[in-house]
């Protein structure tokens, strides 16, 4: 079972059809080297967000976040500045399954907005399938997950889940 | 009970009969396709061995790779990536198509265009194969799955209906069905479903028109899109496939999550405006704006149809000087057609720029835009950057619309240049 993520809400991305790719700025998404997309990530957002966030905190999103042709480098900064997970309304598909396959927690809360301000803290409970506000009480479901996403995320990502499979696979025929 | 066809090429391929949309299921992929890039392939063969100790893919003859970004390469490192996917493909037996054209066009030429199966990739545009009546799935990183196990884990998705009724009128497009499409049920309408075209409108939309409308379904939130396989579709590629399938088609009275239905026999002209491919507005709203470059190609736009088009509009015409008009036909098969119907030595007469088939020019890696640029274009997408400096524009329209613009210097009607009905066929 995965453990649960508590922290604190780092940013609200209001936009609908939210591209990722703006994050870094599209100039940056060749970027490879982990620094150089930390440092150039969120400057047109908030220049000190780098500063203030800690290993933990958590991102909101709007409708269909992800939309567009979403690159990596965008939550690869995220994740170097200690972003453990998004909460968005919806995402879109293409983005979805890529940043599950890198292990990345996500989930789609119907009515997030509105319920959480910026720096609230906040924790996904997965067993109770729901995300909580803890400094305004309160608490919301989130979409189920498909079993397979589910085991991805907790596997760590792709390679981790698809090991885990033929684990169980050898378990089952010996 | 009664099923999609998404429903029932997927029961098929897991052989698990009676699936229903968001069951979780491992299913087995007819085929399993890749353009060699930077990250994707690379990194797959690589993990293949390192992490998972294989040496040889069983059953090579599921899996095909194709050469059509970086093409041809400019540095030596592409050509270092190019060599590196040769010789995987030679080590393991496996299918490479390099320089034929875009490998989504080529597949549906090579036989894997084939009603009733299943095929990964993990480029979304791969949704185009739906035309032929099978289920094409971009699945990004996810893909690794398919080279190091024989099945994926999938989750049957439900399907959204759209029922086309209706005649286009000259110089409107599939491709401006398509954006009509996302402008009338919305970016997001189909989240994680398969978009299924249907309806009697179908029947006038040709095996490539269906590839255009089939290959963006992305923008609509779609997994990937599906037309029910008919006697155009098993016309073309009974011949061809190489794999023998029962052709499905969806059942009539099946479960979708929704249906739609929509008249485009009065439809006129789109464009995307930038910077997103939801922003689907009446081209004539837009009319005198100016535009430097038009790109006429990708592997939406840029077949026969869309040459032809470009063709009526361009013949006897000239191109405003100083307008940069690249023409990109979508593979060598339809340049050569293009070549027999005369079609090219139109094109070169009006000062078209043309060149062999690459995915290049849809991603700015050459024809490249510079700051303040703006394009009309049938490439796939307009987000900021996409062609190069993320300070230039990006329109997207239908192949005469771009020609239009090539000879006007700015975004016209492509009406004007359409005598009568049927001229565009």
């Amino acid at each position: 079972m995965l453990k649960n993520l508590k922290g604190r809400v780092a940013f609200i991305f209001e936009e609908e059809d939210f591209d990722v790719d703006q994050i870094v700025g599209v100039k940056n998404i060749k970027l490879r080297d982990i620094d150089e997309m930390a440092a150039v990530a969120m400057q047109s957002y908030d220049p000190d967000f780098a500063k203030n966030v800690h290993a933990g905190d958590l991102l909101v999103g709007n409708v269909n976040f992800g939309y567009g042709h979403p690159h990596y480098p965008p939550l690869k900064a995220m994740r170097h500045l200690g972003i453990a997970g998004i909460v968005a309304e919806s995402f879109s598909p293409g983005y979805w399954r890529g940043e599950v396959a890198n292990g990345f927690p996500q989930v789609a809360c119907p009515g997030i907005m509105g319920f959480v301000d910026r720096w609230d803290e906040i924790e996904i409970d997965w067993a109770a399938g729901v995300v909580r506000n803890l400094t305004k009480s309160g608490e919301r479901p989130f979409d189920p997950l498909s079993k397979g996403d589910l085991d991805m995320i907790s596997a760590g990502g792709l390679e981790g889940f698809i090991k885990n499979k033929i684990q169980q696979e050898k378990k089952v025929q010996s | 009970m009664s099923f999609t066809i998404a429903e029932k090429i997927l029961a098929r391929a897991a052989g698990q009969a009676g699936l229903k949309a968001g069951d979780d299921i491992q299913v087995k992929p007819d085929f399993v396709h890749a353009y060699d890039f930077p990250g994707y392939t690379d990194i797959i063969f690589k993990t293949m061995k390192e992490e998972f100790g294989i040496d040889q893919i069983p059953e090579p003859e599921r899996y095909a790779i194709f050469i059509d970004h970086m093409v041809p390469a400019i540095d030596p490192k592409e050509e270092l990536l190019h060599a590196g996917t040769r010789e995987w493909c030679a080590d393991n037996n496996v299918a490479l198509f390099e320089r034929k054209g875009i490998g989504h066009q080529v597949a549906s030429e090579v036989g894997y265009a084939v009603p009733g199966s299943f095929l990964v990739h993990f480029d979304g545009h791969i949704s185009q194969m739906g035309a032929f009546g099978m289920l094409a799935v971009g699945l990004r990183r996810h893909l690794l799955e398919a080279f190091v196990r024989e099945t994926i884990t999938f989750q049957v998705p439900a399907t959204t209906r759209v029922n086309l009724t209706g005649k286009l009128q000259p110089g409107v497009m599939a491709r401006d069905v398509f954006h009509h499409v996302v402008r009338t049920i919305g970016p997001r309408s189909c989240n994680f479903q398969v978009l299924e075209f249907g309806g009697e409108g179908m029947m006038n939309f040709t095996i490539a028109d269906r590839q255009t409308l089939c290959g963006l379904a992305m923008f609509t939130g779609a997994i990937t899109a599906v037309v029910n396989p008919d006697e155009m579709t098993l016309a073309y590629t009974g011949p061809l496939a190489c794999l023998e399938l029962d052709p499905v088609c969806s059942d009539d009275d099946a479960n979708f999550a929704a249906v739609h239905d929509i008249d485009i026999s009065e439809l006129a002209p789109i464009v995307v405006v930038p910077p997103n491919p939801s922003n689907t507005e009446d081209l004539t709203d837009h009319l005198g704006l100016e535009v430097q470059t038009g790109y006429l190609g990708s592997c939406a736009s840029g077949r026969l149809e869309d040459l032809r088009a470009a063709a009526q509009v361009l013949k006897g015409r000239k191109i405003k000087e100083g307008f940069a008009l690249h023409v990109i036909p979508t593979s060598n098969v339809i340049m050569a057609r293009a070549a027999e119907e005369g079609l090219i030595t139109i094109l070169a007469e009006a000062g078209a720029f043309i060149s062999s088939s690459s995915c290049d020019y849809c991603f700015g890696r050459i024809a490249t835009m510079s700051a303040g640029q703006r394009a009309v274009s049938t490439g796939t997408l307009n987000v900021r950057g996409r062609m190069g400096s993320p300070d230039s524009e990006i329109y997207l329209c239908n192949a005469a619309a771009v020609a239009a613009a090539a000879i006007e210097g700015k975004i016209a009607d492509p009406r004007d240049y359409f005598d009568g009905p049927g001229d565009t066929q």
